[in-house]
């Protein structure tokens, strides 16, 4: 059981960063980003085009988190101009269809040219226990990257004034205009921040299991599901919500059986939106 | 339209319902031209087995964006398990017919009532708690993963990844070349039918109204709710005699005849081509991507990266569809003729 749950917060953790980027994305802009897991592909074959070059592995991976955020700016500066224009649901559904073909687009090109290209950032070294239980040093050091890295924004958006400007173009667009915060400015910045945690998603999950060039729609649905189960725009929402699922899927994959685990997984999911339509830790609208 | 700020999702993207219906000859008059020219395809491909196929699998997505045409179009629900309820026609009707034994025309038309009372109840769920277009498409979403995830576990019942044969009706016309074109066509000009006369009956201005605003709507006494469980009944026995048709013509359904890749994306891009909303976008969308796709069969893995970019120079230059902006031009034209010469 103690192993069930320490393998679910690896997971969940793992599902956590997978929908922090999108969710930020939503809440500030409305903005649903279906490229998403094509961020953190493109990103993964950024560092595996630098490591067959013969770049080392960790300068590799930074190259992998700039080509994420560039990924993210990309978007901003080109196809979401026209998705500003509009807004509420409207903008919503724009985004979702233009993105959707940025996804399909990346997705071709990637399948056409590098068909068989993955990403592995195995750590070797035998297991480390931990209350007992055996754990993979890839996971771990996976799961303490995604630690840090939430840590790291909520020190950003609880105590810096970005953050903070950012938080209140998310709480209320109008009144952030009023006081004198751009939100398009703000939304810029949010793109590039998805596509870096984009791109750590893919390297933090190539250390467990390789991310391949098909691996992008599977990101992106997970990605929405832990995003919309936490409350669309909350981050500690997904981070919650990822680690709850992961449990979930954990214990009924051992119980049941991998393939019932990820029906369960989506009950559960489907379930909560539907008790609580914003989400855990979402604000009622 | 000019005023995107209070406009819903559905009519912004998808245009606006013309004010002007038509009169009933006329309505059936272009369903029949529509028919009469779609009859026409075996003609100049009934030759090659393959290009039917081809020719009954465009009618097939054809009947598929009608019905998502009259939950998403009409009603403004957000349903993204198109492919998810025709799977549960295909695969309801080969289970039944197959496995249980019931008679083809039996099978065919439960598993239709399944899909639509799925559908209904997916509908009613939404309604009742208030999802609005994204949440509705999510929790579809989660139906349809759910869905295929089951068609791969339950091998036993559905064959797993390898799919289902059916053998039922295998030595029947169901298998010959031409009368599925003709079985599939006769679904489309029905199901055409259908949502032309829905629309001319107080059920469409009920419908009109409530995608327009739907808070004025409620207003004017219109049961909000009840319209759109109306509408994802009678859209999703669309999809499932849609599906449990075209398994029974194609013999062989495996999970990504239905899958969401496959059917749902394809016929969200065909219906925002045609018109969203639209009585004959649908058709228009499907005859053209599946001409489309033909072409691009050849380029292989580049096709995807090709309808990808399709995909975004048509919401970006053509967000509202063939259809609506071809109207919107000769209403114009109209328009400025009449003040050129007032008579």
């Amino acid at each position: 059981m103690i192993a069930n749950i320490l393998d679910g917060i690896v997971l969940g953790l793992q599902f956590g960063l997978l929908a922090a980027g999108l969710t930020l994305v939503y809440g500030l802009g409305g903005v649903l980003n279906l490229a998403y897991g094509q961020m953190a592909v493109v990103s993964a074959m950024v560092v595996v085009f630098a490591m067959d070059a013969g770049v080392p592995a960790f300068p590799a991976v930074l190259l992998g988190l700039v080509a994420g955020g560039l990924f993210g700016l990309l978007l901003d500066l080109t196809i979401l101009r026209p998705v500003y224009r509009l807004h509420g649901e409207a903008r919503v559904l724009l985004s979702l269809l233009l993105t959707l073909g940025v996804a399909f687009i990346v997705d071709g090109f990637l399948n056409w040219r590098y068909p068989l290209k993955a990403l592995n950032l195995f750590i070797g070294g035998g297991a480390v226990e931990i209350l007992g239980v055996p754990m993979r040093r890839g996971s771990l050091l996976a799961s303490a990257i995604t630690l840090v890295t939430f840590a790291a924004l909520f020190v950003f958006f609880r105590f810096t004034i970005l953050g903070r400007a950012v938080r209140s173009v998310i709480e209320d667009e109008e009144g952030a205009r009023l006081v004198g915060i751009d939100p398009h400015r703000m939304l810029r910045l949010i793109l590039v921040l998805s596509g870096v945690l984009a791109a750590l998603v893919a390297i933090t999950r190539s250390m467990v299991i390789p991310v391949d060039v098909q691996a992008g729609f599977g990101i992106t649905v997970f990605a929405l599901i832990v995003a919309v189960v936490g409350g669309l725009g909350s981050v500690p929402g997904a981070l919650l919500a990822g680690i709850i699922l992961g449990i979930v899927s954990s214990i009924a994959a051992s119980s049941i059986g991998t393939f019932m685990s990820l029906v369960i997984l989506l009950t559960a999911a489907g379930v909560t939106i539907l008790i609580r339509p914003s989400g855990l830790l979402g604000v009622k609208e | 339209m000019s005023d995107r700020t209070t406009a819903t999702g559905t009519s912004a993207i998808g245009g606006v319902e013309p004010r002007i219906s038509l009169s009933l000859p006329s309505l059936l008059g272009l369903i029949g031209a529509v028919g009469v020219a779609l009859a026409l395809v075996p003609l100049w491909v009934g030759d090659s087995r393959v290009l039917m196929g081809v020719a009954v699998l465009g009618l097939t997505f054809g009947c598929y964006a009608i019905g998502f045409n009259v939950i998403f179009g009409s009603t403004g629900q957000l349903f993204l398990c198109v492919g998810a309820l025709a799977g549960i026609g295909g695969y309801g009707g080969a289970i039944l017919a197959d496995t249980v034994g019931l008679p083809i025309i039996v099978s065919i038309l439960l598993a239709t009532l399944a899909a639509s009372l799925t559908g209904g109840l997916l509908s009613w769920i939404a309604v009742r708690r208030s999802l609005g277009v994204i949440f509705t498409g999510i929790i579809t979403l989660i139906f349809s993963l759910t869905f295929d995830t089951l068609l791969l576990g339950l091998g036993w019942l559905t064959g797993g990844e390898n799919g289902f044969l059916i053998k039922s009706g295998a030595d029947s016309f169901l298998r010959e070349q031409i009368p599925p074109y003709y079985l599939m066509l006769v679904l489309v000009l029905a199901f055409l039918t259908v949502h032309g006369l829905l629309r001319r009956s107080h059920v469409g201005w009920a419908f009109r109204a409530l995608r327009d605003d739907e808070v004025a709507a409620e207003m004017t006494g219109i049961d909000v709710a009840r319209y759109r469980v109306y509408g994802a009944l009678v859209g999703a026995g669309m999809l499932g005699l849609a599906g449990a048709t075209y398994a029974f013509t194609e013999g062989r359904i495996s999970p990504n005849t239905f899958g969401f890749a496959q059917v749902d994306v394809v016929v969200i891009v065909m219906l925002g081509f045609g018109g969203i909303g639209t009585l004959f976008g649908p058709i228009l969308g499907a005859a053209t991507f599946t001409v489309v796709n033909e072409v691009l069969i050849e380029f292989g893995q580049l096709r995807v990266l090709i309808y990808g970019t399709l995909i975004l120079l048509l919401f970006l230059f053509l967000p509202r569809g063939v259809i609506p902006t071809v109207r919107s031009l000769f209403v114009k034209r109209r328009a400025t003729r009449a003040t050129a010469s007032p008579d």
